[in-house]
């Protein structure tokens, strides 16, 4: 069988790269580990009288990389093709990661996120889509119902990837408008996952007609 | 012989008469001096401007010139302005109710200058020229009334549109006027909110939550209240800015850490925490 890397795929590896790699600077940034760095620095509050929060704040923050992960390999045709295998263990490092690590320290970030109850809601309701979705996708691929599964892990994902559209509105918001920073977190806590989920909808109903 | 002593030694008699009554006149002089002199010693603080033709703008700076002693014709003073204190030094030469200046800066600095100045019914009016003539502001004009620095935690700034004059960005725009297209360059200021001239930073203990929408310029003047408060002299006139035109403003020194209260100091470490974040991650892709 040939290998194609076609024109897209070559793009969507370079433009997700691109990111991937942004997203694994940030993490670096909180090696070593500290009380105060980064994001830390107006989360003292919490630091100081929630004593989970860290260490659920470091989980996240060290094992959501491996969610990205998956951007990769998993939606790659040819990958599924001649490497099943390879396929499923990504796979599976995903769904753990999501299932177990991310997504429910997500959601305890999520209930003591800054700006308020608009933003916390967002964000716990992110985690519980995300696992959702997630274990969705997990049991259609068990039960063989391969579309279904492709069609819950792109929700799945359009989640994950929340982390960097978040970001990019984040940037492209300060940049336009220069509004004070609650008022923006507020927007991008919904901005970053609903238009992701919203645009894998319309791809999936376009694909079914 | 006789007529000979008794005219030397009344004529002496008169020499020492006249000799005492001139001690008697020059200790009245120096008493009256002496307390008219304790009027011009002290704080004069005022505007100090710039009295250059130039189409630059050259924005006021707040001026304290501290007399400090006055012996004889001889003065000590001290100048407190941006951020630089300078000893200074000269002549004063009373004409009636007028007092007249020449005092000197020490020179080795290339913006020492002289003042010259006089002080008539409580009002301290004059000129300051610099040393070297190259420079671009080598002139300057100042009116002073005395005042004392008193530290008042309850200070506030006025109401104002506070917007940080030093840091702006060029954006480009495109507009249509008069139904044309036509594209120019408009600078974008950081502006602060009510924030700065509502909430006393010396006096309300702020938390994280009160903190986290501000925008960086509410942080810094924020905190830079603090510090106007206690007098500090801002070498910055990014800081500056804020202060100098405020009316109860007087610059006394360059370092007042050793004044701050603590409900002050743990602020100004919040308001830094918080400045820094805004530095690194504002406007970045991190969180």
């Amino acid at each position: 069988m040939q290998r194609k890397l076609s024109y897209f795929r070559l793009a969507w590896l370079i433009f997700y790269g691109f990111f991937f790699f942004l997203m694994l600077e940030l993490t670096l940034k909180y090696i070593p580990f500290s009380n105060t760095v980064s994001f830390l620095a107006i989360k003292q509050t919490e630091v100081t009288t929630v004593r989970s929060y860290l260490p659920i704040f470091y989980l996240h923050v060290y094992t959501a990389i491996f969610c990205l992960l998956a951007g990769f390999t998993q939606f790659s045709s040819s990958l599924l093709a001649n490497y099943k295998k390879v396929h499923r263990a990504i796979g599976y490092i995903y769904v753990i990661s999501v299932v177990c690590l991310s997504a429910p320290s997500g959601i305890f970030m999520g209930y003591h996120a800054n700006g308020g109850v608009f933003s916390k809601i967002s964000f716990v309701l992110l985690g519980i889509l995300w696992i959702f979705f997630t274990v969705k996708a997990l049991i259609t691929a068990k039960q063989g119902k391969f579309k279904l599964h492709r069609q819950f892990m792109s929700r799945s994902f359009a989640l994950a990837c929340s982390a960097i559209t978040l970001r990019l509105w984040k940037v492209i918001l300060v940049y336009l408008f220069h509004p004070s920073p609650m008022d923006v977190y507020q927007l991008i806590a919904w901005l970053g996952w609903v238009p992701n989920l919203l645009l894998v909808e319309y791809l999936i109903r376009k694909k079914q007609t | 012989m006789k007529k000979f002593y008794i005219l030397t030694f009344l004529s002496l008699i008169l020499a020492s008469c006249h000799e005492k009554a001139k001690v008697q006149t020059v200790k009245e002089e120096m008493v009256t001096t002496t307390a008219d002199d304790l009027k011009l010693i002290g704080s004069w603080v005022g505007s100090f401007n710039a009295d250059v033709k130039t189409e630059d703008y050259i924005p006021n700076i707040k001026i304290n010139l501290i007399i400090k002693n006055i012996e004889g014709d001889s003065v000590s003073a001290q100048s407190v302005l941006a951020g630089n204190s300078r000893v200074i030094s000269g002549k004063i030469i009373r004409t009636g109710q007028i007092a007249k200046f020449e005092l000197f800066e020490p020179g080795n600095d290339k913006y020492d200058g002289k003042f010259t100045f006089e002080i008539a019914n409580g009002t301290l009016k004059g000129f300051w020229e610099a040393f070297d003539k190259t420079i671009k502001v080598n002139r300057r004009v100042f009116t002073l009334t005395k005042k004392a620095f008193v530290y008042n935690a309850d200070l506030m700034l006025p109401e104002n549109d506070y917007y940080d004059e030093y840091n702006s960005k060029i954006e480009k725009v495109i507009d249509t006027i008069d139904g044309k297209e036509e594209k120019y360059d408009q600078a974008q200021y950081r502006y602060a909110d009510e924030i700065v001239y509502k909430v006393n930073s010396s006096t309300h203990a702020f938390t994280e939550d009160e903190l986290k929408n501000l925008k960086k310029l509410e942080l810094e003047i924020l905190r830079n209240t603090i510090y106007a408060r206690h007098g500090l002299s801002f070498k910055k006139k990014g800081f500056r800015q804020f202060f100098d035109y405020v009316d109860w403003y007087i610059p006394v020194s360059g370092n007042v850490d050793d004044q701050l209260t603590s409900l002050e100091r743990a602020n100004i470490k919040l308001l830094s925490r918080f400045e820094q974040y805004a530095t690194d991650s504002y406007d970045t892709f991190g969180r």
